[in-house]
């Protein structure tokens, strides 16, 4: 592990402390074409709010493209280009080399501009990985911004490595045969703390979610900004269309799953592991969160018992829990 | 060899392989980001790059990407943000970058890739076969041929000239030969940088530049309102890069005293040939060997080598074939099921011969391909065969040197 | 596939009377599955008639988005052959005219903008002499009138009583609008479909109430003549696209240039589009009773709050999408309330309004929420419940 650098702005990052601090302009502004309630809007309005107007944005093909550019228009104040649906890694690349190099040779004034690259869960969580892993490897300074709103939503919601065990898509109705479709028996895919454990030359990485706890996202993107290098955010998105509540309860949602433990809150930096939220001592019964959801809807109780004790597991079991399930210690024999 | 003897532009002469020749250009034109992936038989010029960056001869972002969809994506999105930039690949790992491939067209991002040609998988045979770099045909790439290793030096800066002109931008791919041009080895002139400097533009983006500095997006989704009036702003970019390519090489002709002709069609004794072969790549050096064996026969041959295949010379064929009764095509390429069953070059030379006065018979020959040899006595035996065809009056397709 | 019936020239196939155009009109993903269903319906039961029907979404509305106007089209011919409707009416992004024009939630009666460089467009906009539009609402005629464009010619207007009927994409709210709607389109344009093969057709295939409910919908359906007369200039003038040089080469825009001020309309926003036509409901915000928390402004998805110079928060309606979070995570009860679209006639700065006149405007925003308003369940096809507008004095939980 290198040396912690210095933070650039202090060492709380300027870290947003209270509501009424948070910047007042937008620099990505209405006229998106997202749904009522969109989340990870939310979180592209945030994210660029704490970066400020000296950044570069790009932004892989999927629902935080096409909803938000349709059509031939944009919503951003700042830079922003496409990229293919798994070429965040790649693209954040790119654009902080091409940086690095009209700097250094002089072709452009010096100057840190943000290189933030945002995708969704399946263009980075499952296509996209091998980029997003080898700009984690990279000393450029980029951050990549994994939202994750558990589906394919851009194709009219498909399952994707990332959505929940059981979860009606497209692609995992429900049915007369199968009531929890098989192809959506798998547990979600661990994917920050993957990419944490397998780049420690990342400085930064963290799990958030836009709404809760408050500040909570934004004061990350500035951290990541702050300590410079390759830093990744796999921020959870609620999504009305896809999971299937009305947008008004948006913020409960996402906050819901936070307190009852199914989307561990947390963030590692140069190595050091912090709960944002605690779910090993309070959680709330994950019933709460499935029934608020009509992607649930065909859920019974053997369905609910299942992912409550996935999630107990995941924090009563875990090496490190919520983030890392590898187990040390005696190996249990067989009973005889 | 003395100064005076390689030209004031020149700097030094090196025994360079073709993939090296095209090394060196890039470091001439000060590319400012590489995105480097291996497979042969182009993986040379990247290894040649780095180790001219790593002995400080060389100044630019190196980086080893992931995979070819990253490596183009990476040199792509470089573009954009206003820095010169450089990719390439063979074969199969082209296929990979295929998406990258596209839109970096559509983005008209002046990237410049070497592709190094060999055959697709599978089977994995290294050798050449001109499909890889031929699939990019449709979609908006500029595309040239280079037939040695000079040349390959010379046609990547002026790829760089032409790409980034502003009445132009869009990507180029230089494709030569796998093996026979990639890996072998001849005395090549170096221009000095000064002498680059004075013929190639900084690149600039203008008010296309992603940067803070310039609040812009690039490649919002669009609908059916859009597409047809940005594919338009696509063919009148390829329009325009004819009168442009022809500017750069008069211009590069003027600096570093080369004798490039036409730019886009080398011919070779056409002017009164009954008899042409037509062909791409380094099939020309036996096809101009076998030219001047039946020329001392007495028949009247010709060999014309088509350079640039975007935007492809269909008016300077008709005018340089316009004496020739028989024409053959060899096409080191395959396009299975295609009109009459022939290689592509075949039926891209077909259609623009079709509003010739006087249209040849036109045969066609699948040869060399994975790497396999075309001899001298393979062109003897194609231009036989191609005025055979003509005097029965009919074209037709053949394959040469397949073990049957 | 051509019939016996091959038209003098293609202009006289698309004259034909007997070419029948439906367009529904609907909010994206809460009505997708209703607007299919409907569409769908037209086509058995013409198929049923002998007629040759096809259905199709209007692409460009793809992927749908909640609440974002979408339309979903049926043609029906009786004497075309399928490749004949196919031609005249088929391999389209969008329709030309409109025999029958359905609107599922009332409130697009005060326009429809379903993406950029559309423009804010009347929902009647393709409705023709003699057209039929047929509105789900509980309001009346006046109520709608005085929103819709005018038109130069006279046109039917028929209400089908009822809440607009809003689902999610895995739970459908059953509540039998599809086959009302059906029953409609039966009694507004008979030669379309008739009663009796719609009912021949719900009796088949549905059982209990909803095997009947398109009869009586048919039966109870209101119709009224909308004249030429009535109506509002329409404010909106559709864009003109640019020609191929007049755009900009490689995909580039320009960014919305960066502006911000304290106060009302004091930030940026986007001039190609508006978003304001998503909504059904607006936040009608008590600046009286507000703690200048900042979660709403915080919360918005769609950054439609404006900072004012005294701490307050004004809300731009004219991109407000009407989602409903600052209502729900606004800690004062009462502060912040959800209100039927259809109650407001402007978008001007409710906090301008405020600052001149703040006794005015409370009794104004305590009128206009009214009684009670409708709050949807968590998961949308479960359903709505009418909850009482709070007095506002406590803190919620």
């Amino acid at each position: 592990m290198p040396a912690p650098k210095e933070a650039r702005d202090g060492s709380d990052f300027g870290k947003i402390k209270g509501v009424h601090l948070v910047p007042e302009e937008e620099l990505y502004t209405s006229g998106h074409r997202t749904c009522e309630g969109c989340e990870s809007a939310l979180t592209m309005r945030q994210f660029i709010k704490v970066a400020g107007p000296r950044t570069i944005v790009t932004g892989s093909t999927g629902c935080m493209y096409v909803a938000n550019t349709s059509y031939m228009t944009t919503p951003w104040e700042v830079p922003w280009m496409h990229t293919q649906l798994g070429a965040a890694g790649a693209s954040a690349i790119g654009t902080a080399a091409a940086l690095r190099a009209l700097q250094r040779k002089g072709k452009d004034a010096r100057e840190k501009v943000n290189v933030i690259a945002f995708c969704g869960d399946l263009g980075g969580g499952d296509m996209g990985l091998s980029g997003i892993s080898r700009a984690l490897q990279t000393d450029y300074d980029l951050l990549v911004i994994l939202y994750d709103n558990e589906s394919a939503a851009n194709t009219d919601i498909q399952a994707t490595g990332l959505t929940t065990w059981g979860a009606q898509t497209t692609f995992t109705p429900t049915g007369s045969a199968d009531r929890v479709n098989r192809a959506s028996m798998r547990w979600k895919k661990n994917v920050a703390a993957m990419l944490a454990v397998g780049h420690p030359n990342a400085r930064y990485v963290a799990t958030a979610c836009a709404t809760f706890p408050p500040l909570d996202y934004m004061n990350k993107v500035k951290k990541a900004l702050a300590l410079g290098g390759p830093t990744l955010i796999h921020s959870l998105d609620p999504c009305p269309k896809g999971w299937d509540y009305h947008p008004r309860y948006s913020h409960e949602v996402g906050e819901l799953a936070v307190r009852c433990g199914i989307f561990p809150l947390w963030e590692l930096t140069d190595g050091v592991l912090k709960y944002n939220y605690d779910a090993r001592k309070n959680r709330k019964p994950v019933k709460e969160y499935l029934e608020c959801q009509g992607r649930f809807s065909h859920f019974e109780q053997s369905d609910v018992d299942f992912v409550q004790s996935k999630v107990d597991e995941m924090w009563d079991s875990w090496e490190v829990p919520g983030v890392l399930p590898v187990k040390t210690g005696a190996v249990r024999r067989p009973a005889t | 060899m003395t100064q005076k003897a390689l030209g004031a532009a020149y700097e030094a002469e090196e025994l360079l392989t073709g993939c090296q020749a095209v090394s060196h250009a890039v470091r001439l034109a000060d590319v400012d980001v590489i995105a480097a992936y291996p497979i042969r038989p182009y993986t040379e010029v990247m290894d040649t790059i780095s180790k001219l960056i790593a002995d400080g001869k060389f100044d630019a972002e190196y980086i080893i990407a992931d995979s070819e969809h990253s490596q183009f994506e990476i040199a792509k999105h470089a573009s954009a943000v206003g820095a010169r930039s450089f990719a390439g690949s063979s074969g199969t790992g082209w296929m990979y970058a295929m998406e990258a491939l596209a839109v970096t067209a559509t983005d008209r991002l002046p990237v410049v890739a070497l592709v190094g040609n060999r055959a697709l998988d599978d089977p994995g045979a290294f050798g050449v076969e001109h499909n890889d770099a031929l699939s990019v045909r449709d979609l908006g790439w500029l595309l040239v041929w280079a037939a040695t290793a000079q040349e390959a030096l010379d046609t990547t800066l002026i790829a760089y000239r032409v790409a980034e002109d502003p009445k132009v931008m869009m990507p180029c791919a230089v494709a030569m030969d796998g093996a026979f041009l990639t890996h072998s080895q001849h005395m090549v002139r170096l221009p000095s940088k000064s002498s680059v400097k004075k013929f190639l533009p900084p690149y600039s983006m203008g008010n296309r530049r992603l940067h803070p500095d310039n609040p812009i997006s690039i490649a919002p989704q669009v609908n059916e309102d859009w597409v047809m009036e940005i594919r338009r702003q696509q063919f009148e970019a390829m329009s325009a890069s004819e009168k442009v390519i022809k500017e750069a090489y008069q211009e590069y002709n003027g600096i570093f005293g080369t004798e490039y002709d036409n730019p886009f069609l080398e011919c070779y004794k056409t002017e009164d040939a009954a008899t042409v072969l037509v062909g791409m790549g380094t099939v020309v050096q036996p096809a101009k060997m076998a030219v001047d064996q039946l020329r001392a026969e007495g028949k009247k041959v010709g060999f014309a080598r088509v350079v640039w295949f975007r935007p492809f010379p269909a008016e300077d064929l008709r005018r340089e074939l316009a004496s020739a009764s028989s024409v053959g095509v060899v096409d080191r390429d395959v396009s299975f099921g295609s009109p009459d069953l022939g290689g592509v070059l075949f039926n891209d030379v077909r259609a623009a011969l079709y509003p010739a006065k006087r249209r040849p018979t036109i045969s066609g020959f699948i040869a060399g391909l994975g790497g396999r040899e075309i001899s001298i006595d393979d062109c003897v035996k194609m231009f036989a065969e191609t005025s055979e065809y003509a005097k029965r009056g009919v074209g037709s397709v053949s394959w040469i040197g397949v073990r049957e | 596939m051509w019939g016996s019936l091959i038209p003098e020239t293609v202009r006289d196939a698309r004259e034909l009377a007997s070419v029948k155009r439906i367009e529904i009109n609907y909010r994206g993903i809460f009505q997708k599955q209703l607007a299919k269903k409907i569409a769908n319906y037209v086509v058995y039961v013409a198929h049923s008639e002998g007629k040759v029907a096809f259905s199709n979404g209007r692409y460009s509305d793809s992927p749908e988005r909640n609440g974002v106007p979408c339309k979903y089209f049926t043609f029906v011919s009786s004497d075309l052959t399928e490749g004949q409707l196919e031609a005249v009416c088929g391999s389209k992004m969008d329709i030309e005219s409109a025999d029958v024009s359905v609107v599922l939630d009332d409130t697009m009666v005060k326009g429809v903008e379903p993406w950029a460089w559309h423009g804010i467009r009347p929902v009647n906009e393709k409705i023709g002499p003699g057209g039929k539009m047929i509105v789900v609402t509980t309001k009346s005629r006046g109520e709608l009138v005085r929103f819709l464009g005018r038109k130069p010619f006279a046109y039917d207007l028929a209400l089908l009583e009822g809440e607009a009927s809003f689902s999610g994409l895995w739970v459908f709210k059953d509540d039998s609008t599809d086959v009302r709607v059906l029953g409609a389109i039966a009694r507004a344009d008979p030669g379309l479909v008739s009663i009796k093969a719609v009912e021949a057709y719900t009796r088949s295939a549905f059982k209990g109430e909803k095997a009947k409910a398109a009869r009586l919908a048919h039966d109870s359906l209101l119709m009224h003549r909308v004249e030429p007369s009535e109506g509002i200039d329409w404010p909106h003038a559709p864009p003109r696209l640019p020609s191929w040089k007049e755009m900009r080469e490689g995909l580039v825009v320009p960014a919305v240039s960066r502006a911000y001020a304290k106060g009302p309309r004091g930030q940026s926003r986007s001039t190609t589009y508006l978003r304001g036509t998503t909504k059904s409901a607006r936040p009608v915000v008590r600046f009286d009773l507000c703690t200048k928390c900042t979660l709403c402004w915080l919360e918005c998805p769609d950054e439609c709050f404006d900072p004012t110079t005294d701490g307050l928060f004004d809300v731009n309606y004219d991109y407000c999408t009407g989602c409903g979070k600052c209502a729900q995570v606004c800690p004062v009860e009462g502060c912040i309330v959800m209100v039927d679209e259809l109650r407001f006639d402007n978008n001007d700065s409710p906090w301008e309004r405020y600052k001149i006149a703040p006794e005015d405007y409370v009794g104004w925003a305590k009128k206009s929420a009214g009684g009670d308003y409708v709050l949807h369940n968590v998961v949308t096809g479960t359903g709505v419940r009418r909850v009482k507008v709070p007095e506002g004095k406590g803190k919620r939980s």
